[in-house]
């Protein structure tokens, strides 16, 4: 359609005097000064989001339990605490017999702390004489430990399959038959 | 200008640089001094991002644009004493002349339109640049100016009357 109102002529000279454009500088300052505005909502709104995410990791790290990476909110948590100051050690799954019972108060810890204890136990027990240890399941028998007792006697029978017990000692620690 | 009001700056980078060019020599030949014209058409499009909230979809973008950019024209020229009243016998010899491009300085008939278009009263340049910069209908000029259409229509024809005499006159 052909508006009533324009004059070819006078439009294409018009056109001619030239088609200037703001300066590069003046489309920056402008565009930026966009980008600032809608930034004031945007960027308190990302600063409360951190703070947020760091609080809910702080409060993990105090809440630490033996096996980390079960309670972990996501990978990126998991980062920030290997790269956090060691005010706590974080003991990774497989590195998990490095943590020290004392500091492992939850059910998982206390299970794993008498498995070391009673491995420990035993490897104590090994190290012993024979006359030494065998006095040892003679005691446990004594204060009704008898499971453990038999468990002992039987790791001594392995380990001194050929030691002559003497009959006194016998009766004391030997199963009830 | 919906999509940046809900935040989306590329969507503000869209429109602006659809209608960057026009607005700018918009305003440049209203006021023909470009460090006024670029401070005007840097306030402009501030009050643009400040207003954004205020943006309807009843209105169209370059009306709305042209409404402000009109508004703020009009507060420049209030503040040099400028009367805007649509005089048919204005004297022209107070306007400065315009001054061309260098492209359009070694032909007659372009430095004389330039000229009668800087000695147009302001209401009918108005009308002449949104026409041919804005590309808006007599109804959309009517609309971001606060006039009647006759009167827009009016305007509109005077200017082109004019400037067609002074092409003519060489």
């Amino acid at each position: 359609m052909v508006d009533p109102e324009r004059d070819e002529r006078v439009s294409a000279n018009y056109r001619a005097l030239g088609r200037e454009e703001p300066s590069a500088a003046l489309d920056a300052a402008i565009l930026a000064a966009a980008r600032r505005r809608r930034l004031r909502w945007g960027v308190p709104v990302s600063i409360a989001a951190v703070l947020v995410l760091a609080a809910g990791v702080t409060l993990r790290m105090q809440q630490e339990q033996p096996d980390p990476e079960l309670a972990l909110p996501a990978p990126q948590a998991m980062e920030e605490r290997r790269t956090a100051p060691p005010a706590r050690v974080i003991a990774p799954r497989a590195a998990a017999d490095a943590v020290a019972p004392a500091s492992a108060p939850a059910a998982g810890a206390v299970l794993q702390s008498r498995a070391k204890l009673e491995t420990g136990a035993k490897q104590t027990e090994e190290a012993l004489a024979p006359e030494a240890w065998l006095e040892r399941i003679a005691a446990m028998r004594k204060a009704g430990r008898l499971k453990e007792a038999d468990e002992s006697y039987a790791a001594f029978k392995r380990q001194y399959p050929d030691y002559r017990i003497p009959e006194a000692m016998l009766g004391k620690v030997a199963p009830a038959r | 200008m919906l999509a940046y009001r809900q935040g989306d700056v590329r969507a503000f980078e869209t429109l602006y640089g659809r209608h960057k060019g026009p607005l700018y020599r918009f305003v440049l030949r209203s006021v023909r001094e470009r460090g006024q014209a670029e401070e005007l058409y840097q306030e402009i499009w501030m009050r643009v991002i400040e207003a954004r909230g205020r943006y309807t979809v009843q209105a169209k973008f370059s009306t709305w644009l042209y409404a402000i950019a009109h508004h703020r024209l009009v507060d420049h020229w209030r503040r040099r004493g400028l009367q805007l009243v649509d005089l048919e016998g204005a004297d022209t010899a107070a306007h400065r002349a315009y001054e061309p491009e260098p492209r359009a300085a070694g032909r007659e008939d372009l430095q004389r339109l330039a000229a009668a278009l800087a000695a147009l009263p302001e209401l009918q340049r108005e009308t002449f640049l949104l026409h041919e910069e804005g590309g808006m209908t007599l109804a959309e000029i009517a609309a971001a100016t606060g006039s009647t259409g006759d009167a827009v229509k009016s305007r509109l024809r005077y200017a082109l009357a004019r400037l067609r005499k002074a092409m003519d006159d060489g």
